[in-house]
């Protein structure tokens, strides 16, 4: 057993940690060795002009013009799914678009509890376990259900474990059910999918079903981090399969679309100002190109343009 | 009549046949050409005199598109190329994530039902090659990791999607990573172009502009002609002799405005009512034969086309020795002003932009401190600063025979954010105006179907489809409000609308916002008017034929 321990508990999680960081470095590093020409923000509000034009303060940031309105378009980007709140269905054939916010809700919710399940699992990296973790797990726990029927351990369940559950099944469900989504779903979407529905099916199923020993997960968790990994380590067979799931996740990551975590940040149509006509923008690797100059202009229409020049530059009515 | 022209009875009644495949299906490339969703391939005349790669005779319709020998080499090299030159394509090829928040907001989706025409898909088009050579996935797993080999069928597929695709970033909104598949659109494009595929309308219209400075292709001759009518016209309507300046030197302002303006209908009366306003403002500027053109099609094509004709602007502004520039109606052309203008300025003119002034408003005194480094501002934001300051005399119920509607255009709502001035200076000229729908305005506006190169006539189906949602929308206002009258600061939409609402049989006419200014605006000395500039009875309510 213990072989199989060091395997799963020590090796591959390093060898994962080590592709996703690598992995995630070099595709930053790539994207931002490349140029941004232009300066092509989408504007989705009424830009800066004539200083008493109504511009709401929604407006501001859906058209930022300086940087740190361009900062909060961002943050509610990343933090509240500005653009994907805007959605709406086209329905054919009653020929109208209606709001639809479906999507925005399962991606928020799956989002922000995967960050908070996240966030709790510091507590099992560090020690003393930090105030806000501590927190953030009591606001999680917030409704205390007592299942001393069902598994005598259990005083609590932690809402954001299931939220998550409950998120990754409808976006599954949604690219399975869904015409649209069917068509342009791809393998690469769906892997990404299961391998984090495993991830959550059996952090779930430890927590609820099959309780493993914490102490013994805790002491592996801060030997990884402190790269002194304890020898032989004896591992429960769940929590063997979360970390399987979680490690081949961490090592997909950077060869997947999962990378748009760290892509949004670098999205131009974003995260650019709307100040294009006050700011100039350089492109740097903008090269002369020839085109048709006022005197080649004037050589191939010498007589009309003499004739302008006779009219004295000016064209008036003609007489009656 | 050729046999592009599609007669509107042939298709009376269309079906949006909604088609749902699998990625599998969606991997395998859709090379057939159907007529009415493919253009037509550039003319070898404007290849060449556009120094464009690999010159030559082709049709779309041909089996062999007499690609160069080399031809793969060159893509993969020129992807290789665009993605460390452009972080957008690396950046939005790496983290789509398929979320399909996009995918019905493309009116092409929504008009034609094809699932190649989901922004997500359009992009996985391109993004699918991407994997199979760029990333480590792609190469090991091929198509299961949505990869696709590059064959000449992929080719054929792009460009069939790609040009529809009108680049009007409405998908771009949704998404929560703002992937804009209209800059995934111009980068294939820029890609085609490396082996020698144009489409023929952007191509012909970006050539002439080079040549005369003007998409039309007019002569300065031509232009002047236009501007005479013009004056001649506003004599007949209001009795008053306007002058025009043309390649005036020392003038204050250069005025710029897309050339569609000089004639067609209704750009028309758009026209006039710059030069009539001008001239009421007795404002000191300059209209340019060299610089006719605001709008620039070489930005659909290519980015040294679009710099190309970019340049003239600035270059004719120092040859003037103007101290800002003023910009008529248009879209793209507010886009690029917008976003590319100052940017794509290089060392050939660096000092044409220098010797230009921050604007200020000669009549009010109002800094636009928006555009003080581009010197460029739009004529919405110039009119609603003179409105505000009630520098012209107005009489609103000229326009009472209107119920107006704004459609808010692609480019300067999603390229610019020019939403409340057009709103602004409507309302402060006429008494009824109703905005459209939500979702079909301001941000999350639909396009007109025919930006971006896509007004060609052998598109109508595709034009007439991607503008349904548009259509729908101003017949909801139509026979909710009695709306007569779309404006649109945009010259494509002066001329795709009217078609578009022929054909959804909607009594509903349309022009730009500066025409309405124009029709209420009373000049010094004109004489008695009855009529709107269309030669409309003013009073009563305009019942429009359809
Ligand atoms: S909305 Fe953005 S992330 Fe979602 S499918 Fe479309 S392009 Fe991809
Ligand atoms: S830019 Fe516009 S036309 Fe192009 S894919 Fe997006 S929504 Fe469709």
């Amino acid at each position: 057993m213990s072989l199989i321990g060091t395997v799963v508990g020590v090796y591959i999680p390093y060898i994962a940690a080590f592709i996703f960081v690598v992995g995630v470095l070099y595709r930053v590093f790539q994207w931002s060795r490349s140029a941004v020409p232009f300066n092509i923000t989408t504007t989705c509000g009424q830009q800066y002009s004539l200083p008493w034009l109504k511009r709401t303060w929604i407006d501001r940031f859906d058209s930022p013009f300086t940087w740190w309105e361009t900062v909060i378009r961002m943050l509610m980007e990343i933090f509240l799914f500005r653009s994907l709140w805007k959605n709406v269905r086209y329905e054919l054939p009653a020929q109208k678009a209606v709001s639809t916010k479906w999507l925005w809700v399962f991606g928020l919710v799956f989002h922000w509890s995967l960050l908070i399940v996240l966030i709790r699992h510091f507590r099992f990296f560090l020690e003393p376990v930090p105030w806000f973790v501590s927190t953030l797990m009591k606001l999680d726990g917030f409704f205390e259900v007592h299942m001393d029927w069902f598994q005598p351990h259990m005083t609590h369940i932690l809402i954001t474990g299931l939220t998550l559950l409950v998120a990754l099944l409808y976006l599954l469900y949604r690219r399975l059910a869904f015409p649209k989504e069917r068509t342009f779903s791809l393998p690469s979407d769906y892997i990404a999918l299961i391998l984090l529905l495993g991830v959550a099916t059996t952090g779930l199923l430890m927590r609820y079903v099959y309780p493993v020993d914490v102490s013994e997960v805790k002491a592996l968790a801060q030997g990884l981090l402190s790269f002194h990994p304890p020898a032989n380590p004896d591992l429960d067979l769940m929590f063997m399969l979360h970390l399987l799931f979680v490690s081949t996740l961490l090592a997909y990551f950077p060869f997947s679309k999962l990378m748009h975590s760290a892509g949004i940040f670098f999205s131009p149509t974003r995260n650019m100002p709307n100040n294009c006509r006050a700011k100039r923008h350089v492109n740097p690797w903008n090269y002369p190109v020839k085109g048709v100059d006022w005197n080649e202009f004037y050589e191939n229409f010498k007589d009309d343009l003499d004739e302008i020049e006779q009219m004295g530059f000016v064209v008036r009515p003609e007489e009656y | 009549m050729s046999d592009t022209e599609v007669k509107f009875e042939d298709m009376e009644k269309f079906e949006i046949v909604q088609r749902f495949s699998n990625w599998k299906e969606l991997l395998k490339p859709s090379a057939e050409m159907r007529k009415g969703f493919y253009s037509y391939a550039a003319s070898l005349k404007d290849q060449e005199y556009l120094n464009l790669p690999f010159p030559r005779e082709w049709s779309p319709l041909d089996d062999d598109w007499k690609l160069p020998p080399n031809w793969k080499e060159i893509i993969i090299n020129k992807m290789d190329e665009l993605r460390k030159k452009y972080r957008s394509f690396q950046v939005f090829m790496d983290i789509c994530v398929r979320c399909g928040a996009c995918a019905d907001k493309c009116h092409y989706y929504i008009g034609t039902g094809d699932p190649k025409n989901m922004p997500v898909v359009r992009a996985e088009l391109l993004r699918s090659i991407y994997r199979k050579y760029f990333t480590k996935t792609g190469k090991v797993f091929g198509e299961y990791a949505g990869a696709r080999e590059l064959t000449e069928d992929v080719i054929k597929e792009w460009y069939i999607y790609y040009f529809q695709c009108s680049e009007c970033r409405r998908c771009s909104v949704f998404c929560p990573y703002g992937i804009d598949t209209a800059e995934i659109t111009m980068l294939a494009r820029e890609l085609l172009n490396s082996i020698g595929i144009s489409q023929r309308f952007t191509l012909t219209s970006a050539a002439a502009c080079v040549r005369t400075g003007n998409h039309l292709g007019l002569n300065p001759g031509g232009v002047v002609n236009s501007i005479q009518y013009a004056v001649d016209d506003i004599k007949e309507i209001t009795g008053i002799d306007v002058e025009v300046p043309v390649n005036k030197k020392g003038a204050d302002i250069l005025f710029v405005t897309p050339s569609g303006d000089y004639f067609a209908q209704p750009h028309w009366f758009t026209f006039i009512g710059y030069l009539m306003i001008f001239h009421e403002l007795d404002l000191d500027y300059t209209m340019s034969t060299y610089a006719a053109e605001g709008g620039n099609f070489g930005f659909f094509h290519s980015f040294e086309v679009a710099k190309k004709i970019n340049q003239k602007i600035y270059k004719e502004a120092k040859r003037l020795g103007v101290k800002w520039i003023l910009g008529g109606e248009c879209g793209h052309m507010w886009r690029v002003k917008h976003q590319y203008m100052a940017t794509f300025v290089d060392d050939t003119y660096e000092d044409a932009l220098k010797s230009l002034e921050e604007p200020v408003n000669p009549i009010t005194g109002t800094k636009f401190e928006n555009a003080s480094s581009t010197k460029m501002v739009h004529i919405l934001e110039f009119l609603a600063d003179i409105l505000k300051h009630k520098k012209l005399k107005i009489d609103k119920s000229r326009n009472d025979h209107l119920r107006v509607t704004h459609h808010d255009s692609c480019n300067i709502a999603r390229g610019m954010g020019l939403f409340e001035e057009p709103r602004y200076v409507i309302k402060s000229v006429c008494n009824y105006y109703y905005d459209m729908p939500d979702h079909s305005i301001r941000e999350k506006s639909y396009c007109c179907g025919s930006g971006a190169g896509l007004l060609a006539d052998e598109l109508f189906e595709l034009r007439m489809r991607g503008g349904m949602p548009r259509a729908m929308a101003v017949k909801y206002v139509h026979e909710r409000y009695g709306v007569n009258h779309v404006t649109a600061a945009c010259a494509i939409d002066r001329a795709a609308i009217p078609t578009l609402l022929q054909y959804w049989k909607l009594p509903v006419q349309m022009g730009g916002v500066t025409e309405l200014v124009a029709n209420a605006m009373i000049m010094s000395g004109e004489k008695e008017r009855d009529t709107d500039l269309r030669g409309n009875p003013l009073g009563e309510y305009l019942e429009v034929e359809v």
